[in-house]
């Protein structure tokens, strides 16, 4: 189980169970995570990292076991809990023949964002989006696409932000962008957990890192200062078994 | 959907000798059919701008009540198919030489109670269809069992009202059509949440 840190206690999972058919994507896994704290979770190929994330989002029901946020429980049957995260997933959630803006107006109204077209274009500017407001997604590149995404998912200023592989397909440019706005995330005040396969950015943002192996955080801790070729090696030992 | 309306009706003109059959009495059977297969076309692809990029997952992800979506999805599709029968009556009233009038009110009232009964079962099984790899292939088999009581009460209204009979012969079929669009309604939005959630 990954511990608590000092700080009020955001996300908090417990015995998380999900299974497909026979196959177990998720098992007996438990999470606290306090404000500000950044989690990095890495893994082979069919972790359940994804599955692991999307329980968390409230985007799937746990075969077994319950999500706080906030101390309220992820309640299917209610919604308010859905202001309080946001995810970027490997699909953007966003409706192609809509323009930008257009799309972030529509998750605005869903959530209920008055100061709408402010946020929306504070939102694009850190994304460097500004000039594409008025483009049709599907004319963008992935890069931006991405970045659109992003202005969606923390355009409600979610307390819990739950990131899956945010730097796939990414120029070096865009990835310099997420970088900042992922920098900018750890304000104290949000809770991250990030999905990827990248060591080197995964434990780069981390205040935490977990390993997760066949459903199981085999390994986890802080490497605050550690270099990312000797965690890299300590992976690949907690994967293949020998730790 | 206009365009598969209007072809219908004509390929059914061509199709059937008016000579020996009365026209009538052919012409509510073909259009109820004609909606159903027309509906289908519509009520498919309900979910499809949602199925790009995952953007139906973004919309559940949301505080917006599931429900709330299902009954969205639900007029903007009954909407369409409303317009589209009326288009196809007035097809079938072209070329069958269908003289709808003093029943032209009861039989645009019976045609909007079964535009919602069909919307309100095909919007929900779209959504199961959304979820798997057949789509369109799979949604004709979920929902044509399902239209059997619609078309029979359909039916069972609209062929004594183009044939000039007052609306209380057939009311009680118009009750049973109303109430077969209003359990698919209520059932819709209580099953959506359990259809879209994994």
């Amino acid at each position: 189980m990954i511990g608590v840190s000092s700080g009020r206690l955001v996300l908090e999972a417990k015995g998380l169970h999900r299974n497909y058919g026979s196959i177990v994507a998720v098992g007996a896994l438990d999470l606290s995570m306090s404000e500000g704290e950044f989690l990095t979770i890495v893994g082979p190929n069919g972790a359940g990292k994804s599955t692991l994330l999307s329980i968390l989002s409230g985007a799937m029901r746990p075969t077994t076991g319950s999500v706080r946020v906030c101390g309220e429980e992820l309640d299917f049957a209610r919604y308010e809990w859905r202001h309080r995260i946001g995810m970027l997933s490997h699909q953007g959630f966003l409706y192609d023949r809509m323009t930008v803006e257009e799309n972030l107006s529509f998750y605005g109204k869903l959530f209920g964002i008055s100061d709408l077209e402010d946020r929306i274009a504070s939102r694009l500017r850190r994304v460097g989006l500004s000039e594409r407001a008025r483009s049709e997604v599907r004319k963008l590149s992935h890069g931006m696409r991405q970045r659109a995404s992003l202005a969606r998912a923390l355009l409600h200023d979610p307390d819990v932000v739950l990131l899956d592989e945010p730097y796939s397909g990414l120029d070096p440019a865009a990835a310099v962008v997420l970088r900042d706005v992922l920098e900018e995330l750890k304000d104290g005040r949000r809770t991250v957990v990030m999905v990827t396969h990248n060591l080197r950015e995964g434990l780069e943002m981390a205040t935490r890192i977990a390993i997760q192996v066949g459903g199981r955080f085999e390994w986890e801790g802080s490497l605050k200062g550690a270099l990312w070729k000797d965690f890299e090696s300590h992976y690949h030992s907690v994967v293949e078994g020998r730790v | 959907m206009c365009a598969f309306a209007v072809l219908t009706g004509v390929l059914f003109n061509f199709s059937i000798d008016t000579t020996t059959v009365r026209p009538n009495e052919v012409a509510t059977g073909l259009i109820w059919m004609t909606l159903i297969f027309g509906g289908l076309l519509g009520v498919g692809r309900t979910f499809h701008l949602e199925s790009q990029d995952g953007a139906l997952q973004g919309i559940l992800m949301s505080p917006a009540p599931k429900d709330a979506i299902f009954l969205g999805k639900l007029i903007a599709n009954f909407v369409l198919l409303y317009v589209v029968s009326l288009l196809v009556l007035g097809v079938f009233g072209l070329f069958f030489g269908i003289d709808l009038g003093r029943n032209f009110g009861w039989v645009v009232f019976v045609l909007a109670i079964g535009s919602l009964g069909f919307v309100a079962v095909g919007t929900l099984f779209a959504a199961v269809a959304a979820g798997t790899h057949l789509r369109e292939t799979l949604l004709p088999v979920l929902v044509f069992p399902l239209m059997v009581p619609m078309v029979i009460y359909g039916v069972g209204a609209m062929m004594p009202l183009v044939s000039g009979r007052p609306f209380t012969e057939v009311e009680g079929n118009v009750r049973m059509l109303g109430a077969f669009a209003l359990a698919g309604v209520a059932a819709g939005a209580v099953l959506f949440r359990y259809v879209v959630e994994d």
